[in-house]
């Protein structure tokens, strides 16, 4: 359905922000992992039609929408990671603004926009203006703009930053739900929110796309690398400069730590089943 | 702390847009100042004279020039500074630290100072440079061409990074209001401050006129009454040497005056800043109103409900919500001033209404062309189809919007101001659309309004000055205008 094909992006003066990245993408749930500056943000956005690559193509149905970017945007939900939104106005209003700039006829606006305020928890909020909104609840507003269209392709970047947990639960269920039929392509930090939604991941490092598979795969990487000891305060600084640390809590025998090493790295250390930030952190550090 | 807050002002505005904006304007006035030696203008005349293009005479009608530009260009530069550190947050990291009001105000003021004084230097470069280039004096004095930049200029930019800080205190005067506020003051400043009585020396013209006066009489020529400005002569101006003026402990002790009453008006909104600003110990930035409560069950899934029509046509709903953005928050006192205007103008046709009807919505149609940069929509609207079908939905707004205020006044009081209500909206789209910023068109829009007020014929786009271009000229410089606006869009699509 969307093909990201060879794409390369490069700014003025910087590093090159995406190199040789290839996805080939159906229906379900993409999550987008890699540290800041991975390039992470650039591929949303030229997946999304915001930025041309700088070579490579993006083919939506085998057409490419580098050069025609209407095929996509027509059926496109994007909520890119930072947004505004016009303060005077209701959540309804900026609504229907967006419904008729994306095209949809006045019939489905007036049956979505109320059902797509309830899919985010904002009915009672609706008439209100968006400028009185808390973040949680303008980060809801995107996500039921990006659903308007009842698009086939969505392209959400960090969607989760500012919701209760609460919301994240609703949010990573109604993702689960518009795998279905859908290409979702979700970027996030939090590692923990891909393993419930999605079982393919790719993994971006330094513009360049280091894996890209199955959560087994992932995991697969680091099995047997896993390990928890538990050290004196004093001693964590020397664990840390000789190990990747996935994780570090203060109890009352010491520090338990949670490393990566291809053997043991301490008499004292015992073998932890992986999880998804270890095989991350194993692939990024 | 103070010189970090200003050195990261005077960064932070140097890399805008705008700041390129009103110094290429500078270096620009630079070159008009010094027009060629058998050229018919002047900026300074005394009865048919100007001084020899030597350092002096070169660096003071450059500096100024400059004042007089600066103290209105540049002020819109500047006065975004607080408001820009409250917008990216900054401001709550500066609660955070130990930094007082009075230290935050004064950084800012003198961050406003250097990139004032930073356009005044390269205005200086270009006085030096015009100098060299017309050749009457290739005598280059630094000394005599930076004076006048340090005794005139300087002073006066002080007081108009001052005045920016204090614009951006006063609740009313923050916003577009305060860019028409300060047109007025600026208009009525300059003249004010030209007089040879205005106090510390107001722009100095005085002092210069005097000066060149003294020299003439010292030379056997009879001076008459000075004028500053761009002049055209019927013949090209005799040349006198003047090698500047004295520099006396009063002049100095002025200007210092000056200078030091602009860093009181900086730090005065301190008394009431404090209470606006999350700058103190029991302030904090503004909340959201929180949301409803909500119960687990608020938070269960609901359904995700599939299927939406595209519609043939969402041109006449796109105009709707392109209207809606453009009027969404706009006073109700603002409607009561313009229907004040459009019932007056109805039962009483005249210029003045035509005029006033004209230049009241100068805050409204200042949004359009934005397209959401002013509050950061422009990050949902970049993947949206028909990007210019949404530009020429939001110049109809402009346009119904337009003929609606204006109407009556247009109707009873100029038939041929039509073709104003095509070109308004259109260079408002097309400023908006270059600039993301309201200030550009405020300020551009004001001095053109201002030209027709003093039926300046070939800049009236109302027909309200005999003379003036037709209606079908001032349609015809619309369509121009919403072509570019339409290349514009049609160029940033193609090279995102």
């Amino acid at each position: 359905m969307l093909e990201l094909v060879e794409l390369t992006k490069d700014y003025r003066n910087k590093p090159r922000a995406v190199d040789d990245v290839t996805l080939r993408l159906e229906a379900g749930v993409l999550g987008l992992l890699g540290p800041n500056g991975a390039g992470k943000s650039s591929l949303m956005r030229i997946a999304a039609t915001v930025t041309r690559p700088t070579r490579g193509r993006v083919l939506f149905d085998g057409v490419d929408v580098v050069a025609r970017p209407d095929v996509l945007r027509r059926t496109l939900g994007y909520l890119p990671q930072d947004f505004g939104v016009h303060p005077h106005l209701t959540a309804v209003e900026f609504l229907s603004y967006l419904a008729a700039v994306k095209g949809l006829s006045r019939r489905s606006a007036r049956r979505r926009i109320p059902e797509l305020l309830e899919l985010v928890n904002l009915s009672a909020a609706a008439k209100r203006p968006l400028g009185g909104y808390s973040g949680g609840m303008l980060r809801r507003v995107g996500i039921a703009q990006a659903l308007l269209a009842d698009p086939r392709v969505i392209v959400v970047d960090e969607p989760t930053a500012g919701l209760d947990p609460q919301e994240r639960v609703r949010f990573r269920t109604l993702l689960s739900d518009l795998a279905s039929d859908k290409v979702v392509v979700l970027s996030t930090h939090i590692v923990s929110d891909l393993e419930t939604v999605t079982d393919d991941i790719a993994v971006l490092a330094g513009g360049r796309l280091v894996h890209r598979g199955s959560l087994d795969r992932l995991l697969g990487a680091v099995a047997g690398q896993v390990w928890e000891m538990t050290v004196a305060p004093a001693d964590v600084a020397r664990v840390q400069a000789g190990h990747v640390v996935t994780r570090l809590i203060r109890t009352s025998s010491g520090v338990r730590v949670r490393v990566l090493a291809p053997s043991p790295p301490s008499p004292r250390a015992e073998p932890a089943t992986p999880d998804i930030e270890d095989a991350y952190l194993g692939l990024v550090r | 702390m103070i010189l970090a807050v200003a050195m990261a002002g005077f960064r932070e505005r140097r890399r805008r847009p705008a700041y390129a904006v009103v110094l290429l304007a500078a270096v620009g006035l630079g070159y008009l100042a010094i027009p060629a030696p058998g050229s018919h203008w002047t900026i300074v005349s005394l009865g048919g004279y100007r001084g020899v293009y030597n350092s002096a005479y070169t660096g003071t009608v450059a500096a100024l020039a400059g004042a007089l530009w600066l103290c209105v260009g540049g002020f819109f530069v500047v006065r975004t500074a607080l408001a820009q550190d409250r917008a990216t947050g900054v401001r709550e990291l500066l609660v955070a630290s130990r930094m007082r009001s009075a230290s935050y105000l004064i950084g800012t003021f003198l961050g406003n100072f250097l990139v004032l004084a930073s356009m005044a230097g390269a205005l200086a470069v270009t006085a030096a440079l015009m100098q060299l280039a017309r050749a009457e004096s290739t005598a280059l004095s630094p000394v005599a061409l930076l004076t006048p930049f340090v005794l005139l200029t300087l002073p006066v930019l002080a007081v108009t990074a001052a005045l920016a800080v204090l614009w951006e205190t006063v609740p009313g005067l923050r916003g577009g209001f305060g860019n028409v506020v300060w047109f007025g003051v600026a208009l009525i400043g300059m003249i004010a401050a030209q007089s040879a009585t205005a106090p510390l020396g107001g722009l100095g013209t005085g002092l210069l006129t005097d000066s060149l006066r003294t020299a003439m009489t010292a030379q056997g020529l009879r001076p008459e009454e000075g004028a500053i400005g761009f002049m055209y002569l019927d013949t090209a101006p005799t040349t006198f040497l003047w090698t500047g003026f004295p520099v006396t402990a009063g002049l100095v002790g002025q200007r210092v005056l000056l200078a030091l009453g602009a860093v009181v008006v900086a730090v005065l909104p301190a008394l009431w800043f404090a209470r606006l600003s999350p700058l103190r110990s029991s302030g904090g930035p503004q909340r959201a109103v929180p949301g409803q409560p909500q119960d687990s069950s608020s938070a269960d899934a609901v359904a995700y409900s599939r299927g939406a029509e595209a519609a043939r046509s969402t041109f006449a709903r796109l105009v709707l919500g392109e209207a809606r953005v453009l009027l969404a928050g706009v006073s109700r006192w603002w409607w009561a001033v313009a229907a004040v205007l459009f019932v007056a103008a109805i039962f009483v046709p005249s210029r003045a209404l035509l005029l006033a009807s004209w230049g009241w919505p100068v805050l409204v149609w200042s949004r359009l062309g934005l397209r959401g940069r002013d509050v950061g929509v422009d990050a949902l609207l970049a993947a949206a189809p028909r990007p210019v079908a949404r530009l020429l939905a939001e110049w109809v707004a402009g346009v119904v919007f337009t003929a609606a205020v204006g109407g009556a006044a247009i109707v009873r009081s100029a038939p041929e101001a039509w073709a104003g209500a095509l070109f308004v909206p259109s260079l408002a789209l097309l400023l908006g659309l270059v600039s993301g910023v309201p200030r550009l068109f405020q300020a551009l829009y004001l001095a053109l309004w201002w030209c027709v007020v003093n039926e300046f014929a070939f800049l009236d786009y109302l027909g309200a000055v005999p003379g003036g271009p037709s209606p079908l000229a001032i349609a015809a410089a619309s369509a121009v205008l919403l072509a570019l606006a339409t290349a514009v869009t049609t160029t940033r699509h193609r090279l995102r």
